[in-house]
């Protein structure tokens, strides 16, 4: 139960619109409030358990992403928030896209919307809560991702 | 050493971290009540140190934890020295390791940012230490002794020789506790320009430690304020924890300053009054009965 | 016995000296292990033979008078002759005020019977010194001054070891010399040889360098030398002892001989190099690194505090004493804040150096038992420190060609021995349990009585605190980079490791010293002995308690902790957070751009130049300080 009750969550923002961004940001004002369920957001991902993305992936971050996920310490788990993160939404096939978070780093939970309600999101953290405890006790850990230098675009 | 006295030790070993727990998580529910929200649950340290402790152990080089591990050695160190009433010359000594392992720890990771909070933490040093051994010479010059004994066997308060030595403390306590405006070293909320200052790199059971030797720190520094009333153990611990909430709501509705700002503060206005109170005490010559 | 041990400490030395001149080069190694063997024995053997006062009487009085007669005379002249040379004007008025004062002594002075040689425990602490820790910097010379002579082209080791086993026998002298008109000579002596080493390099800057310390080493001997006519023409007092014997404890005697004894303490300060003469150890610094750990830690400097220590009950307790104390505690706290600010980390050491001897002047000064027990006790781990500090600064700039603080950083993961041993050094300088600490808490205890150099005190400090911090932050944070190439000679580190040993030894038995050494001497120093009880493990005087052996079971626990939970938890490494731009492609410090270039991030200390910046304080520290003397001076006037 100790990671359940205790959740610090890393926010990344890879190429998004700053749409869920403000959504995220909106769980921890008073009104939603989500420091209750012991949430914090941490700016480190040395300390964090549930890494929450918004807007999709592209050639300039991907090395970004693959780094943050990285350095957070097992047992984690990935949150895509958002129709970006989660596959790409309108921005899918633009020439500098490389998709959804998962086309990058394994995602654990999903939150669609443009822009998810705050009241998803942290449907969507206490959903990763549940994957967290199973990931701790299988003591499935996340594999590395490899980096590949620096990502262009294939047909580039 | 005696069979009471091993009891105690391991009274206060047990007892801290759990009374520095309790005293995070009022400091949390309050600050959540001062925004107008509910707040995380009172235990709410206790379970981020359990769930700490089940993470793997993530490192940047292999000796990182070693100094945290010094840290909390020399906290709950100088913590058991000050219940044993030794040497406050002596205590703050045995601080100062503590405080420095810290520092060295952060920038032994080398990441900017944690070397950033070092190097701002190395300032606050310079900022309260002098206030620290001005107090430990105030209770010599009332007391004809550095050892505390004389304080808690004294009949009379500290604090009616030394009010403005105290309020320098009330600075100290804001710094030491990284409190705003002071909170430069590490930040609490961690997605500001320093990130987390110091413990930037430690995660897993390396900040745990950091968290538990907080908890230690928490019950040192109030029992620094403890002192001054320590006659009458009943009012010393009202002062204590008048103090501590102080410093939560002075937390709250202050912003960070630049810490050339504390420096000033503490080299211009602490310091001054302190000396002023020590003067005091050599002119006058009064003794603590 | 011990007339032979005191003979043979000032001979071993010289025909050591001779002996590095004659022989070749490739030779050095084994005669410095030579050398540094011997000399471990001899002044061991000097502890072995007890204390005692050796009698030079007739017959050979009269031709080792002549000899010392002979010495001053050459002395004299070779200071002439050097300044003429370089047209060092200064330097040539102070030299011929010295040969007037000389020659004043030759013809009104009226000569003595016999010379006597002084062992006492404060004696035999220095010789140790001098000889052990002068002896492992002379060892470590020769694995150092090849490669520093191959950057300069450079030719001069003859002169170089030469000068170098000299100073140590002129040293030996210094210490052991009860005549006053011997220690003189051996005073003039250090004098003249640091004045070679410094200007060792023969570039225009060291060679100016080297005369500001010639001249202004000078202005201290004459002070001395007038004091010692002083005191011989006044008041028929021609040894050391004798002052303290004269004075006593005797309120009145003491304000008699205060005008000559704070003219000997003058000399001891310009020697010490204390505030306002404090910028010829600065410029010591243009020498190679085992000259400034030679002169900073074990035999120059020390000079100065040995005489002033020597001097305590002439004036502990007097006026005179309280204005040495504040003097004293002035130099600490200056000089602590001028370290802060310097990048340089010889300049720190040599900040740290004056901060350090106005710390024990400072404790002098205040003279009581307990306040006595302090300096004697800090020039001993002060030496060990300090030399461990310079040569560890020297290997540091042979391996990274830098001497700058700030590249220094990831020094741990480029030569992890040689940064161990530079951080023990620091963190001895500055936290408990080891010794320069735990006399730093017996000289504040005992300054407490003294409202100004206790605040002085409590403010140096912290400001020491500060800049040791940053210091040993720096060279233990790690980097990814590793450019660098660890020298691993025996010659070098084995001086090393053996100083970081003896740092730990010392700072562990640290009251097996106390009551061998300081004990006594406090006692034959001030006739009364510290009200320092309690036993091994604890230091308690009757103001405080400093447990230090509780100390060194924590610090093992730590380490044992940490070794025992270190794989309990499951272990990983990664690189560290960039906001996720770390490259792998270069070196990791480097973050990506928006143009995909990539640019270094740098993090540097604080420094506060523009508050404790040289520019800023020296002024200031010239100004107080000499009205500081000026009002001691006038004191004992009236």
């Amino acid at each position: 139960m100790s990671l359940a009750k205790s959740p610090w969550i890393i926010h990344v923002n890879v190429n998004s619109c700053n749409g869920c961004d403000i959504e995220v940001v909106a769980c921890l004002t008073p009104l939603y409030d989500a420091e209750r369920f012991g949430v914090l957001n941490i700016g480190t991902p040395k300390q964090a358990d549930i890494m929450v993305v918004t807007g999709s992936v592209n050639y300039k971050n991907v090395n970004v992403l693959k780094n943050l996920y990285n350095q957070i310490p097992d047992p984690k788990v990935v949150l895509a928030v958002g129709a970006c993160a989660s596959t790409g939404g309108i921005f899918h096939d633009c020439y500098n896209v490389v998709g959804g978070v998962d086309q990058v780093i394994p995602v654990d939970a999903y939150v669609p919307g443009c822009c998810p309600r705050p009241e998803a999101i942290l449907d969507g953290v206490v959903a990763a809560l549940s994957i967290l405890e199973n990931k701790k006790k299988g003591n499935i850990k996340g594999k590395e991702v490899k980096l590949k230098g620096n990502e262009v675009p294939s047909n580039a | 050493m005696n069979t009471n006295d091993i009891l105690l030790a391991v009274l206060v070993l047990i007892g801290a971290p759990i009374i520095g727990c309790i005293a995070s998580g009022i400091d949390r529910k309050i600050t959540a009540r001062l925004q107008g929200r509910v707040g995380p649950p009172l235990l709410q340290p206790y379970y981020d140190v359990k769930k700490l402790l089940s993470k793997d152990n993530m490192v940047v080089n292999p000796s990182q934890n070693f100094y945290v591990v010094v840290y909390l050695v020399f906290i709950v160190l100088s913590l058991l020295m000050l219940v044993f009433k030794q040497d406050f010359l002596m205590i703050i000594f045995v601080y100062t390791v503590a405080s420095i392992a810290l520092i060295v720890g952060g920038m032994s990771t080398g990441s900017p940012y944690a070397r950033i909070g070092s190097s701002r933490e190395i300032m606050a040093i310079l900022s309260y230490e002098p206030v620290l051994i001005l107090y430990a010479l105030a209770i010599y010059l009332l007391t004809g002794t550095f050892k505390l004994s004389a304080v808690v066997d004294a009949s009379s308060p500290l604090l009616v020789y030394t009010p403005l030595i105290f309020i320098a403390m009330i600075v100290v306590l804001n710094i030491k506790l990284k409190k705003s405006p002071f909170d430069y070293s590490t930040s609490h909320h961690g997605h500001q320009e320093l990130v987390k200052g110091m413990t930037t790199e430690y995660g897993g059971p390396g900040f745990a430690t950091i968290e538990i030797a907080h908890f230690y720190e928490y019950v040192f520094l109030t029992g620094l304020i403890f002192l001054f009333w320590a006659s009458n153990p009943i009012i010393g611990v009202l002062l204590g924890i008048i103090a501590y909430l102080l410093i939560i709501v002075i937390d709250n509705i202050t912003a960070r300053v630049y810490w050339q700002w504390m420096l000033k503060l503490s080299w211009s206005v602490l310091l001054i009054i302190s000396i002023v109170n020590i003067a005091f005490l050599y002119v006058s010559g009064v003794q603590l009965a | 016995m011990i007339e032979n041990t005191v003979m043979l400490l000032i001979i071993v030395p010289i025909l050591f000296s001779l002996l590095f001149v004659a022989l070749p080069k490739s030779l050095y190694k084994y005669l410095a292990w030579a050398f540094f063997i011997i000399g471990v024995a001899l002044s061991v053997n000097l502890v072995l033979d007890g204390t005692g006062v050796v009698q030079i009487g007739e017959p050979n009085f009269a031709m080792f008078e002549n000899i010392v007669l002979i010495l001053e005379v050459l002395v004299i002249l070779f200071i002439l002759a050097v300044s003429a040379k370089y047209k060092n004007w200064p330097t040539l008025g102070l030299g011929i005020v010295s040969a007037a004062l000389f020659a004043y002594t030759f013809t009104n002075v009226p000569g003595a019977e016999g010379a006597s040689f002084n062992i006492d425990q404060f004696s035999q602490i220095m010789i140790l010194i001098v000889n052990i820790v002068g002896t492992a910097i002379i060892l470590f010379a020769t694995g150092y001054m090849d490669e520093y002579e191959e950057h300069r082209h450079l030719h001069r080791q003859k002169t170089f070891y030469f000068t170098m086993s000299f100073f140590l026998a002129a040293m030996n002298g210094l210490v052991m010399a009860d005549t006053l008109g011997w220690l003189f000579l051996f005073w003039e002596l250090t004098t003249l040889c640091s004045f070679v080493l410094i200007s060792y390099n023969m570039d225009e800057e060291g060679i100016n360098n080297g005369f500001r310390a010639l001249a202004l080493n000078l202005v201290g001997g004459i002070a001395l030398s007038i004091g010692i006519i002083l005191l011989a023409t006044k008041y028929e007092i021609i040894t050391l002892s004798g002052i303290g014997t004269y004075a006593g404890t005797d309120a009145a005697a003491m304000a008699a001989v205060a005008l000559p004894v704070a003219l000997l303490c003058i000399g001891g300060f310009a020697k010490s190099a204390q505030m306002p003469f404090q910028s010829w150890l600065l410029g010591a610094m243009v020498a190679p690194t085992p000259v400034s750990a030679l002169l900073h830690s074990s035999t120059m400097v020390n000079a100065g505090v040995f005489l002033v220590v020597k001097l305590v009950p002439a004036f502990a307790g007097s006026s005179l004493g309280t204005a040495i104390a504040v003097y004293g505690s002035f130099t600490f706290v200056m000089c602590s804040a001028l370290a802060l600010s310097q990048r340089n980390a010889k300049r720190v050491l040599a900040y740290s150096t004056i901060a350090n001897l106005g710390l024990i002047i400072a404790s002098a000064g205040i003279g009581t038992p307990l306040a006595v027990a302090a300096a004697i006790m800090l020039i001993l781990f002060h030496a060990i420190s300090k030399a461990l500090l310079f040569l560890c600064t020297g290997e540091i700039e042979h391996t990274i060609g830098s001497r700058d603080i700030e590249d220094m950083s990831g020094l741990i993961n480029k030569a992890p021995l040689l940064t161990t041993l530079a951080a023990l050094g620091m963190v001895s300088m500055l936290l408990p349990p080891f010794g320069v600490l735990l006399t730093k808490w017996v000289s504040m205890e005992a300054a407490s009585s003294n409202p100004v150099v206790i605040v002085f005190l409590i403010l140096g400090s912290a400001l020491t605190t500060v800049y040791y911090a940053k210091w040993l932050g720096t060279i233990l944070s790690s980097s990814m980079d590793k450019n660098a190439v660890p020298h691993k000679k025996p010659e070098t580190y084995f001086p090393l490791s053996f100083l970081g040993l003896a740092i730990v030894v010392t700072s562990i038995f640290v009251f097996s010293i106390y009551n061998y050494f300081i004990k006594p001497q406090v006692e034959i120093l001030l006739k009364t002995a510290p009200v320092i009880s309690g036993q091994a493990g604890q230091f308690t005087s009757e103001i405080g308690a400093f447990a230090y052996a509780a100390i060194f079971v924590v610090l093992a626990l730590a380490v044992l902790i940490y070794l025992a939970t270190k794989n309990m938890f499951t272990p990983r490494t990664s690189s560290y957070y960039m906001c996720g731009e770390n490259n792998l492609e270069k070196d990791r410090l480097m973050f990506r751009n928006g143009l995909c270039s990539y640019e270094k991030s740098s993090v540097s200390n604080i420094y506060l130049q523009n508050t404790f910046g040289e520019s800023k304080l020296t002024t200031l520290g010239y100004a107080i300080s000499i009205i500081l003397i000026v009002i001691a001076l006038a004191g004992v006037g009236l």
